[in-house]
């Protein structure tokens, strides 16, 4: 199951974020578990600088951007 | 949203207080928004937050460094990797460069916008509600304080 995590203090641009990897895992039909970490202290464990940041099994994979929901699909492919 | 433990933060009134004694200054704003209004201190490093990744070692680890921004989020972020980066002495100033300005403490350039604007922004451009009561590096609320 891929691990999924959308970290933001909870702006639009974060939970868009978090809409298009909804969205992504339902068109793809992946199995998928998706965590919102939106607590402050939790992020900077990060070492989060821009928000939004996408993470895929542990691997940061987009950041500072609102990752689009086809390339969230590529990849989770 | 709880308070988080893990960086020191201080007001602009203890900011300024630092900065006399030596303390240097990290402004992580972009440079339009440092060209259009900047902290007038003598020991100052601008390091945008798109490059603090790949700049923060230009920041000395032995001496106290204050991190500042425009309202003191994108700075408690910078602070936050900086402390986990070993960077025991750096802390963040609360509510940025809006409040510095709004206390009379130095600037260069056009305080007109944040005199004019008192309220706060949340990160991505969002504006969030004013806080309704504030109390700066940990002192009571109830207590009358001269600090920011």
């Amino acid at each position: 199951m891929k691990q999924i995590k959308v970290l933001g203090p909870g702006c639009p641009k974060c939970k868009t974020t978090y809409q298009n990897v909804m969205e992504a895992i339902k068109q793809s039909g992946i199995d998928a578990h998706v965590e919102k970490i939106e607590d402050i202290e939790e992020m900077m464990k990060y070492n989060v600088l821009s928000t939004p940041v996408l993470m895929i099994d542990d691997v940061i994979k987009v950041k500072g951007r609102v990752a689009t929901i086809s390339e969230i699909k590529e990849m989770l492919s | 949203m709880k308070d988080q433990t893990l960086v020191k933060e201080i007001c602009p009134t203890t900011t300024q207080s630092w900065v006399k004694k030596g303390a240097l200054l990290v402004d992580v704003r972009e440079a339009d928004e440092i060209a259009e209004l900047a902290f007038d201190v003598p020991n100052i490093l601008h390091i945008p937050l798109g490059e603090f990744d790949t700049r923060y070692t230009e920041i000395p680890k032995d001496r106290d460094v204050v991190v500042v921004c425009q309202h003191g989020v994108r700075s408690l972020r910078a602070a936050g990797f900086l402390v986990n980066h070993g960077y025991n002495k750096a802390v963040n100033m609360k509510h940025g460069i809006v409040r510095w300005a709004q206390k009379g403490f130095p600037t260069k350039g056009d305080t007109t916008s944040v005199l004019e604007n008192t309220q706060d922004s949340g990160c991505c451009g969002t504006h969030t509600p004013a806080k309704t009561s504030q109390h700066c590096c940990g002192s009571s609320p109830k207590k009358e304080s001269n600090c920011c």
